[in-house]
């Protein structure tokens, strides 16, 4: 049998959709692509709403399982898991109508809107940790943010994965740690330039080639970027002096105010009474 | 540029001489894996040692036969290492090297005066790399004999309708026909046409997958491979 160009094309694709028969799916479209399968948009018939069905592409350990064990605000919920006809592992989750993170900055948002985010990203994967879940591929394609300015975080490895790698930390072994290096990379990838020096200082710990000069864990690392926000020392960074006087500046404005006020004042008395 | 050879087409994949020539030679590997390989791989050689090298016919058919014969010799096939590449890129890394080496010998040889200059076959110039050709002919024989898989299939599960239906939609040339025209063509229920379609699709995509299962090394592999298999 002789195949076209044009027929092996179409057989690529058509081998590649979800046989869908017998389930409560109607396929879409594809959507995305994850480490471990194809993220299609399909309609549940029965309850009659869009969906994001993940259809893997070998069936490893249960990802499904592992997701909905998960139940965080910042982690898609699983509606349903099933094996399709074509023996394919698949599950149903909540189709998320937002924007991937890396779109998402392109509206130029605040440097506390960023930092709300990297929040938002780092409890999810503080949860996930306390599960004795990690993540293994924190990257911004795997993070949405919501029309309602929710975040999810997507694509929960099962499998070590090859990961991207500006992203993916540099040990073989990827443990908690290495989330944290991937936390570190989120968080450089989400400054604004010019980069405040403590938070670039924030991420280049997070980010060290030896997982020990890493933040312990992920609440230590939001820790460091609330004292930021707070107008405090960060650990990560050995202040210049000039530089600890203008925070202390900044966080004490109105009593220096005041002081400057009652100086000025005390100045104005003593020199009316003098003439 | 003189036509391609019809071996890997036509159902004849490879010469039989290749079989033997497995049988024959001692290696780790069994001859039904050894088959496997050769059944899925000897086009896409030959297609790139054509344009790689701007072989004719039968100067890139001797270098593929010779390719296979060498690494048989030389268990070429039990040295791969699946931790540093895919099995593909290993074997085109492979025939690249070989076909360099013969390259260098025939110029050796040449300069002695007891060998023919090297015509360049007038080729066009493809629009596609050597490696581009190379991937494409593994995708197209890995169709190919999928699709063979499922035709025997069909007629071992007295299938044949579900095959006809099949032929005559997906592997159309062209505009293809509407699920009504074949439903009215076929005299069958247009559902019925939708799950034929899908009962075919499902089966060639599980031999696509079987075909690969026995060129790769581990399920990593396999599902690299047929992510590049889907489009």
């Amino acid at each position: 049998m002789e195949l076209g160009d044009s027929v092996l094309d179409h057989l690529r694709r058509v081998a590649a959709l979800p046989d869908l028969s017998g389930t409560r799916y109607e396929l879409e479209g594809e959507i995305g692509r994850g480490g471990m399968g194809i993220v299609y948009a399909a309609r549940d018939r029965v309850l009659n709403r869009r969906v994001a069905l993940k259809v893997l592409d070998l069936t490893p350990a249960g990802e499904a399982q592992l997701i909905a064990a998960l139940e965080h605000p910042a982690i898609v919920p699983v509606y349903e898991a099933g094996t399709l006809p074509d023996g394919r592992e698949f599950y149903a989750m909540k189709l998320i109508r937002g924007a991937r993170l890396d779109h998402y900055l392109a509206a130029q948002p605040t440097l506390a809107e960023r930092l709300r985010l990297i929040w938002r990203i780092g409890e999810a994967v503080a949860y996930a940790h306390s599960h004795g879940v990690i993540h293994r591929d924190l990257k911004p394609q795997n993070v949405m943010v919501g029309e309602f300015g929710e975040v999810y975080v997507m694509d929960w490895g099962v499998e070590a994965i090859a990961g991207t790698p500006a992203f993916r930390a540099p040990e073989v072994l990827l443990d908690q740690r290495s989330d944290i290096y991937a936390l570190g990379a989120l968080l450089r990838f989400l400054l604004p330039k010019p980069t405040p020096p403590a938070l670039a200082a924030i991420a280049d710990k997070a980010m060290s080639a030896d997982p020990a000069a890493r933040y312990p864990e992920v609440p230590a690392l939001l820790a460091e970027i609330e004292r930021f926000e707070q107008g405090m020392a960060v650990e990560a960074w050995p202040e210049p002096l000039w530089h600890r006087l203008r925070r202390f500046a900044s966080r004490n404005a109105v009593l220096l105010w005041l002081l400057a006020a009652y100086t000025f004042a005390k100045f104005l008395i003593f020199f009316l009474r003098k003439f | 540029m003189d036509a391609d050879t019809a071996i890997g087409g036509h159902g004849d994949h490879f010469p039989s001489t290749q079989l033997s020539l497995l049988e024959a030679t001692a290696s780790g590997l069994s001859s039904d894996a050894l088959d496997r390989v050769i059944t899925i791989y000897w086009k896409p050689v030959y297609r790139f040692i054509r344009l790689k090298f701007h072989k004719k016919n039968e100067d890139a058919k001797d270098l593929t036969q010779g390719f296979f014969a060498t690494a048989l010799e030389r268990d070429f096939f039990t040295r791969f290492d699946p931790d540093k590449a895919s099995f593909r890129t290993y074997l085109r890394m492979a025939v690249e090297r070989f076909a360099a080496n013969q390259y260098a010998a025939a110029n050796r040889q040449k300069r002695g005066g007891d060998t023919e200059f090297e015509t360049v076959g007038e080729q066009a110039v493809p629009t596609e790399s050597p490696e581009q050709v190379f991937e494409r002919e593994w995708q197209r024989q890995l169709f190919c004999l999928a699709l063979d898989d499922l035709r025997a299939h069909s007629e071992r599960c007295s299938k044949q309708l579900e095959f006809q239906i099949f032929q005559a939609y997906d592997l159309a040339e062209g505009e293809r026909p509407s699920y009504a025209e074949l439903a009215s063509q076929y005299g069958v229920p247009e559902t019925s046409v939708t799950n034929y379609l899908a009962w075919a699709r499902r089966m060639m995509r599980s031999f696509v997958m079987e075909r690969l299962r026995g060129t790769t090394a581990g399920w990593r592999e396999l599902r690299d491979e047929m992510r590049r298999v889907w489009s």
